[in-house]
């Protein structure tokens, strides 16, 4: 490590052998230490708490605990990002979807790759510091690759959730295990994907697994210990909920309700194996010590003849009380969905104009359906949504044996794709899909973790797909501005208080935009799919742009392996 | 009809082989993994090539794909008139260390031919159209519990494709749907791509 510094190696090799020596059962895996890196600094409750006015650092997956992804500094801006250039790349040695959303502390970046790598690397200079290779089981259930979205750095230590359902807690120094939990068994279809929230020390964690027939839950965990402090069950004991007949948005999903009470009556409630997964972190909002995140589709996928009633709180937003897990409020999106149009994209705070135009405390979501819900933080309730940000046809048309046509496609409009927005102009910035599909039912029992889709998606190789960038004015529900892209969108987008939007393209484009209208400021070609978010950081007084460019597996975009680091001269 | 005829006449040879298999492949509990996993050769190929090519090739395999595959054998979610019996003498730890064994075996070559550039063309769109590179990945190779298809026997493929539509194959009612929603013309192209591959 050339600009390490501090620490001889004889020091570097001591430091190495006490945590060899303290590993115990984590030994079996695969840890690549190098010296330590430069004073690495302790991730503080108090600095996580002002992540948001934080211009050096990146802490939290999305930015701040509101999860706004606005990061506050203004050296990269409108005026001079057309000079923006690559600092660094950094190739990690897994070719494959990258979804990570890089955390920076102090110069040090951590970032994961699929198959749950962590690497740690000096921000300044792309040098790796210590990669850690997690030994995964050989049971890994995944319906839509081997991903992770990163880490959570919290003390002393970064945090990972395993695709084999493991939490584990690494040494930020050197990458040794400290300590390792298991969340949820692989073969039932549990797996993680998601990057944990690290917040008064918890660590949050939800779980994949709705398209196995699991029981979804998000989870808070002893920062230090790996105990489990509290566990809320995603899908209630009741999840029959109101027999709601009408979407968010009020249109009519024609739903059987009367041949669903008779499936009730006859099979019982279905909550042990209805889904309901947890793709992307909560919002923390440390003012009311809530947290607000969204809950996937439920199991199985396309066919609702096997569970009767509402599915809460599948297709939901659901806030619950940071200390004790306890349930606050939810609002469903889609009771009973047969189309996997769930809620993935994480939930964002910010202040949005109230039913009577006044300023309140929001939460913001950007649907598979296309739309950008905005609600009261204080009850879950819907204060409005979104003008449709891609073509909807034939909403809700029912799934039949042959496939029935509708749009949006099963992976959205919005996928798990974080949002980012800019407080000042009061706009949301969402990447959409337009994929038009079929939708097939079929009918199976429980498969006991195994794929239960209860039929099939098909995309229409006939018809043209895209995708597009739109600004949303969230206080009006208006679009302000759209670009559109030739490919679907998927990934993550960045906002700055530059005055810029940063988002990538599954043909390999990294592009800037001007935040206010849309126009392109710059681009540049990674050769290989951008599909992740990109974060933004400070060292050394220089402001730097980092992103992965590792393709996707859900759309078959190009694999990569790069970390790529801008900055302008 | 004629295959199901003939599959039935040859019900009790089978039967007798697998009870032979059965007795060598739980054995003692002093057998080392090599020697237990030696009687699968018989049907699995001493090289890792079966000579009934509607056989899975298992050396390479996906540790956990096999593992999963013995462990549904036994709950009887997955049936085979030769594997069923053998799986349900196995316990789990046996099954896990097979699953090991023969994943880490190199992967033969059954030197199939590349599929003609326009049946790649429309296996390729078929294959996007439901995704299968989302759990297969982007070269077919699988991983953990997801098997590895590129390069499989075409006969096997063939013969598992169907087995899924029909859902004789019942352990991953996912893939029947897949298989379902797919145009048998379709499924075809697929069958030669991922075995020239």
């Amino acid at each position: 490590m050339a600009r390490s510094g501090i620490g001889s190696p004889i020091a570097g090799a001591l430091a190495l052998a006490i945590a060899v020596a303290t590993m115990g059962s984590a030994s079996s895996q695969e840890v690549k230490s190098a010296v330590k890196y430069g004073d690495m600094t302790t991730v503080s409750q108090d600095l996580l708490n002002r992540a948001e006015s934080d211009g050096n650092n990146f802490l939290l997956t999305n930015g701040d605990y509101w999860q706004r992804r606005y990061y506050p500094n203004t050296q990269i801006n409108t005026a001079n990002v057309a000079r923006l250039h690559p600092a660094w790349i950094f190739q990690t040695e897994v070719k494959e979807s990258l979804e990570t959303s890089p955390i920076i502390v102090d110069g040090v970046m951590y970032v994961t790759t699929s198959f749950s790598h962590v690497y740690a690397l000096n921000a300044r200079t792309g040098e790796e510091i210590w990669h850690y290779k997690h030994k995964l089981g050989p049971v890994t259930t995944f319906c839509c690759g081997p991903n992770n979205r990163g880490v959570a750095a919290y003390g002393d230590m970064v945090y990972l959730a395993t695709l084999d359902s493991k939490l584990v807690a690494l040494d930020a120094k050197t990458g040794n295990v400290m300590w390792q939990t298991d969340l949820a068994d692989p073969e039932l279809g549990y797996s993680e994907t998601m990057a944990p929230t690290a917040v008064n020390g918890k660590i949050l964690i939800g779980t994949n697994g709705g398209e196995y027939g699991i029981r979804g839950f998000l989870r808070a965990y002893d920062a230090k210990t790996g105990k489990l402090l509290w566990n809320f069950n995603t899908i209630p004991d009741n999840s029959v909920g109101v027999w709601a007949e009408k979407d968010a948005t009020g249109r009519d999903m024609h739903r059987d309700i009367a041949a669903e009470k008779a499936q009730l009556a006859k099979s019982g409630d279905p909550f042990k194996t209805l889904g309901g997964g947890v793709w992307q972190n909560p919002a923390v909002d440390l003012e009311t010590n809530r947290i607000y995140f969204v809950v996937g589709n439920p199991s199985p996928d396309l066919d609702g003849s096997v569970r009767p009633g509402d599915n809460l709180y599948t297709d939901s937003l659901v806030s619950l009380d940071l200390n004790t897990g306890q349930y606050v409020c939810h609002f469903q999106y889609i009771a009973h969905d047969i189309w996997d149009l769930d809620a993935v994209s994480p939930a964002i705070i910010t202040t949005v104009a109230g039913k009577d135009g006044k300023p309140i405390k929001g939460v913001i979501h950007a649907g598979k359906t296309g739309h950008v819900y905005v609600h009261d933080a204080k009850d879950c309730s819907l204060i409005r949504f979104s003008e449709a940000m891609v073509p909807q046809e034939n909403m809700w048309t029912l799934p039949t044996k042959d496939g029935a046509r509708m749009l949006p496609g099963a992976n959205g409009g919005v996928e798990w794709s974080p949002m980012a927005t800019n407080p000042v102009l009061g706009l949301a910035y969402a990447i959409n899909l337009h994929q038009p599909m079929t939708y097939h039912v079929a009918n199976a029992p429980y498969p006991q973790g195994k794929l239960w889709l209860g039929g099939a998606f098909k995309v229409i190789p006939t018809e043209e797909q895209w995708g597009n960038v739109t600004a949303v004015d969230y206080n009006t529900g208006k679009i302000r501005w759209q670009v559109k892209t030739p490919q679907p969108m998927i990934g993550g987008v960045l906002a700055t208080a530059g005055g810029l939007v940063f988002t990538g393209e599954g043909n390999g484009q990294f592009k800037a935009y001007d935040a206010d209208t849309g126009s392109i400021l710059w681009k540049f070609q990674a050769g290989a799919g951008v599909n992740a978010p990109p974060s933004s950081y400070t060292v050394d007084g220089k402001q730097y742009i980092v992103v992965g460019a590792g393709g996707n597996v859900q759309l078959d975009y190009k694999r990569g392996d790069a970390i790529i680091a801008f900055t302008v001269d | 009809m004629s295959s199901r005829t003939a599959r039935r006449a040859g019900g009790g040879a089978q039967l007798v082989a697998a009870i032979v298999l059965v007795a060598s492949v739980v054995g003692a509990q002093s057998q080392t993994i090599e020697e237990k996993a030696s009687s699968c050769g018989a049907c699995h190929g001493e090289a890792g090539i079966p000579q009934d090519k509607t056989k899975p090739m298992i050396w390479g395999q996906q540790e956990g794909y096999l593992y999963l595959q013995l462990r549904d054998f036994k709950r009887g979610t997955r049936k085979n008139d030769e594997m069923s019996p053998i799986a349900a003498a196995l316990e789990r730890e046996d099954m896990l260390a097979l699953a090991a064994y023969f994943a880490q075996k190199p992967w033969p070559s059954l030197e199939q031919a590349r599929a003609p550039a326009e049946v790649a063309k429309r296996a390729l769109v078929a294959i996007g159209s439901v995704g299968c590179t989302g759990c297969h990945l982007g070269e077919f190779q699988g991983d953990g519990s997801v098997p590895r298809l590129a390069g499989q026997s075409r006969e096997y493929l063939a013969k598992t494709i169907a087995d899924f539509r029909t859902r004789e194959r019942g352990n991953n009612p996912g893939m029947s749907d897949l298989m379902n929603a797919t145009s048998e013309d379709d499924l075809a192209a697929i069958v030669e791509y991922l075995a020239g591959r």
